[in-house]
Parts: C-alpha cells; sequence; structure tokens
C-alpha cells in the first residue's frame, strides 16, 4: 500500500466516524492533526481508526510498541510499504 | 438417600434427538453400567460428552457402587483423565461400557464432580453431594407430573444437570437433543411442546427470534433464566408472549450451587435479601462484588492446586460484580472479565443491558478490543431485528449510547452481524 492509499483509507474511517456521529466533515488533509482540535474526534474514536486501518492493512505497525503520530500523513507512513 | 424418582416402566422418560426412552430402558442402561463399575471396583468415573439419559443412568448407577461421577461436557486425553483427574474408568458419548483407565482404586463414596466452566486446558473440578444438589428443588407440586422440560443446557453443566434432577425427581419427561442448536432446540420445542424450559438469556433472545411468531404455540407453563445477567427487556418479553406462564431468574454457579430465584418479573434482586438472606443463604458485598454464604455450596475443589474461592469463614467469593441501586441489587459482570479502557473500568455486560433496551437490537455482545492507544476500547457485535436498516442502527445505537454511558463506556466501534455464538453452557461465547 502506498503512503497516498494509507492516506485515502484513514480519511475514509475518519468520515465515516464523524458521519455515524452525525457530525459535519471538515476538509481532512495529509497535514491535518488527528487529535488535538481539528477534528472533532476523541482519543477513542482514533484507537477504532487504527483497528479498522490495521484489519484493512493487514498491518500492525505497533506489534513492537507505541510509535508516535500526529498528523493524517504520520500515520499513514506506518502503513505504507 | 437412593436418588428418588417415581415412574412405571413403561412411562417415557427421555426424548433423545426425538427418541423415547422408557423408565424400564433407564434401570437397564443403570443396572449394565453398575455391573461393569463393580467388576472394575471403578472408584472415579469420568463421564465424557454424555447425553441426559446416559448421563442419568451413570448417576444412578455410581450412587449403587457408591464411586464418583465426574461430568466433562467434551473429551479429554486419557493420560490427562488418570494422572491430572484421578479417573480409574472413562465412558465416552456412545460406548455402553466403560474403559478402564488404571486398575480401580476401590469404593470412595457416591458424589458428583462437575468441571467449572469458562476454562480451557485442565479443568477446576467441584465436588457436590446428590443431597445439596437436590436441596432446593421443592417436592411435586401441582402438575410438575409428566411436565415436560427442554434441556437447553449441556447436561454435564451444573444448570443441566440441575435441570436433570428437577425433571427425574418430580416425575417429569425430559427432552434432549445430542446436539443443542438453538434452531434444533426450536424446532423440537415445536414438535414435542414443552411445558418448562430453562436458558439463559442469550438462549431465550434466539429462541424467540428463531420462532417467531410460533412462540405463542408452546404451552409453556415455567419458564426460567439463569447463566448470564437477566435483563429487563428479555423478561418484558417473556411476559408479554407467556402471560400465563411463572417466570423467574435462578441464581447459582458451579462452586456456590444453587442459591436462589427471583420471582418477582424484575432484574435484579431485593436489596432486603442482603440483610435477611433468602433460602437459607446469606448475602454481603465485599469490594463491589457479590459473596455469599450457602448450605449448597460445593464441598471444595476435587482438583489439586486450584486456589479455594472460600474465604476461612466459609463465605465464598462469586466473582459477580453487582451494584446496589435503591431497592434492588443489581449484576454488573464478572470481576475477571473488566475491560480497561485508557484506566477507566467497565464490563461488558453493563453496556450490553445497555444496547439491549435500544429499539432494533435483537442481541448484543461487547468485547475489548486491543489497540496502541488507549489499551482496549469497546467493540460491539449487534444482531438486528429483521428490517433494520444497517447504518441507521448503527447510528441510533452509537447516540443512545452515548446518551446513556460514560464516554469510555461507548462502544466504537460497531459490527452488524447474522448471529452471535453461545458457548456449549448456553452463554455468549467470550474471548479471553
Amino acid at each position: 500500500m502506498s503512503v497516498e492509499e494509507a492516506q485515502n483509507l484513514i480519511i475514509q474511517s475518519v468520515r465515516e466516524t464523524l458521519s455515524m456521529k452525525g457530525l459535519a466533515t471538515p476538509s481532512i488533509e495529509s497535514h491535518t492533526a488527528l487529535l488535538g482540535g481539528a477534528l472533532p474526534i476523541d482519543s477513542l474514536d482514533l484507537a477504532a481508526i487504527v483497528i479498522q486501518i490495521s484489519e484493512t492493512s493487514g498491518k500492525d505497525p505497533f506489534a513492537a510498541g507505541f510509535v508516535e503520530f500526529r498528523t493524517v500523513e504520520e500515520l499513514a507512513r506506518l502503513y505504507a510499504d | 438417600m437412593p436418588f428418588p424418582f417415581d415412574y412405571a416402566g413403561s412411562d417415557p422418560v427421555f426424548t433423545v434427538d426425538g427418541v423415547e426412552e422408557t423408565a424400564s430402558q433407564w434401570q437397564e442402561r443403570t443396572a449394565h453400567l453398575a455391573a461393569h463399575l463393580r467388576d472394575a471396583a471403578v472408584s472415579r468415573l469420568a463421564l465424557l460428552n454424555p447425553s441426559g439419559n446416559r448421563l442419568a443412568a451413570a448417576l444412578l448407577a455410581c450412587q449403587s457402587v457408591e464411586c464418583e461421577v465426574l461430568l466433562l461436557r467434551g473429551t479429554l486425553p486419557d493420560d490427562v483423565l488418570r494422572k491430572e483427574l484421578a479417573a480409574d474408568a472413562a465412558l465416552s458419548g456412545s460406548d455402553d461400557a466403560p474403559r478402564a483407565l488404571c486398575a480401580g482404586g476401590g469404593r470412595r463414596g457416591f458424589s458428583i464432580l462437575l468441571a467449572t466452566s469458562g476454562t480451557t486446558g485442565v479443568p477446576k473440578i467441584a465436588r457436590h453431594e446428590l443431597a445439596t444438589l437436590l436441596g432446593r428443588i421443592r417436592p411435586a407440586q401441582g402438575n410438575l407430573e409428566r411436565a415436560r422440560w427442554l434441556l437447553t443446557y449441556h447436561p454435564a453443566s451444573f444448570a443441566g444437570l440441575q435441570i436433570l434432577l428437577t425433571a427425574l425427581s418430580t416425575g417429569g419427561q425430559l427432552l434432549t437433543l445430542s446436539h443443542t442448536t438453538v434452531p434444533d432446540l426450536a424446532q423440537t420445542a415445536l414438535t414435542h411442546r414443552p411445558t418448562h424450559v430453562s436458558g439463559t438469556p442469550t438462549f431465550w433472545r434466539a429462541f424467540l427470534m428463531t420462532l417467531g411468531p410460533r412462540a405463542a404455540e408452546l404451552p409453556l407453563e415455567q419458564i426460567t433464566l439463569g447463566g448470564e445477567i437477566v435483563d429487563q427487556g428479555v423478561l418484558d418479553r417473556l411476559r408479554t408472549l407467556f402471560p400465563q406462564a411463572g417466570i423467574r431468574h435462578i441464581y447459582a454457579s458451579t462452586e456456590a450451587g444453587s442459591l436462589f430465584s427471583v420471582k418477582d418479573a424484575r432484574a435484579g434482586f431485593p436489596a432486603r435479601w442482603l440483610e435477611e438472606g433468602i433460602d437459607g443463604v446469606q448475602l454481603r458485598i465485599r469490594e463491589s462484588a457479590l459473596e455469599v454464604l450457602s448450605p449448597r455450596a460445593m464441598k471444595g475443589y476435587a482438583s489439586l492446586g486450584a486456589l479455594s474461592p472460600f474465604h476461612d469463614d466459609g463465605w465464598l467469593k462469586t466473582g459477580d460484580l453487582v451494584q446496589l441501586e435503591g431497592d434492588r441489587v443489581y449484576f454488573k459482570g464478572r470481576t475477571d472479565q473488566v475491560i480497561s479502557v485508557g484506566g477507566a473500568k467497565l464490563t461488558p455486560e453493563e453496556v450490553e443491558a445497555v444496547l439491549l433496551a435500544i429499539p432494533g437490537v435483537q442481541e448484543a455482545r461487547v468485547s475489548a478490543l486491543k489497540n496502541p492507544l488507549t489499551g482496549f476500547i469497546v467493540g460491539a457485535d449487534i444482531v438486528p431485528e429483521p428490517g433494520c436498516d444497517p447504518n441507521q442502527l448503527k447510528a441510533t445505537i452509537l447516540r443512545e449510547a452515548s446518551a446513556r454511558l460514560e464516554n469510555h463506556k461507548v462502544p466504537r466501534r460497531i459490527r452488524i452481524v447474522d448471529q452471535i455464538s453461545l458457548s456449549q453452557s448456553g452463554k455468549k461465547e467470550r474471548l479471553g
């Protein structure tokens, strides 16, 4: 999976989360911070998004422990080949 | 004390997979097995995955030759049976004669050994006396004689054994299946029309869903729930469908024995029982969990190395979390099933109780999903009621759960599924 494909998966998953909550989706860019106010999601929502991306991609970049990430792109790079 | 039963020889006692077995056939089976046990001087017979009629024969046979009977819901290798579970003979599901595992140990006295549920590998074994197992069974009253009992539990589980003993000691007929899947049980119920059915809340929800409108055809006189937390929704549904039937939920476990039953069709139990006790059982709450002092508890574990659940003063730790709310005590889950979401605690059952009360939700199972950010989050598998739009239902669940639960308890992943599998003990299958 390329970085761009991983980014698209993440953005789609965020959109689904927000839509399920009945919230409007703000624009999401590669530099958008996942937590911290730009998006109306909390750490538990983000945890669910990470679980979903891991299941879809079949990869677990956190197998050896937590790796820090902040933006959509930083998370996508962890899943990219 | 001889096992109390009172049948004419031609009375059908069991219906196993649709085939009737009479009291004389039961007696023949018993005598045949007893002769084998006596000849081999068996001290502990392991009974592997028995059907209801075979288990009943083994109980009588072991009682007559004064040996122990160990009830197992599956099979285990012979060397485990011999070395770790101290059995000197084993009888498998469809065999007529037991096979020797080693030289017989001789007369040891009759007691019933039950494997605890929810364990993998070598199970813990709880020792019970027949007299205490029969302790809460009332003498035959009303039309219990010729009552037809549908066995929804595995016969070798504590709950299954309790139903079997109740049916047989009150002159009833036992309907059993070798594979207790819900569709098979529903078909058997429609064919043989049981008057008494006992099952877990998970069983009841799936049973009603499978029967659909035909549920009303069943001539139910007594409905019993147990084995899991009973929610108000399932009680109300049963009351509406079967207005003539008695409805009760039972609190019992392999270790604690049969403790009490609640008959007011309300979830939980009356708080005054904490002060007054109930049916000879005393109750107390310690560290949010229920403890009991019961005359019907097991005599102890018969397996080596198992940590005793008893305090020195005889009180038993049930492992069930409870909460006092007004005049009622509600069960909240198991101490060993607590999920930690970023350090905040919850039990699957308390979330399931909220989900089951949401319109459109037929069945729900909550589990912990591991993740690198918060340790775990809550996931929910949902069986929708027929005709529900899955996406709309997901949104409703999220909205309702957010309104009624603390943030960390709200399911963050909701999956719509066709069914939720049941374990051998009729409870929702839970991992870990």
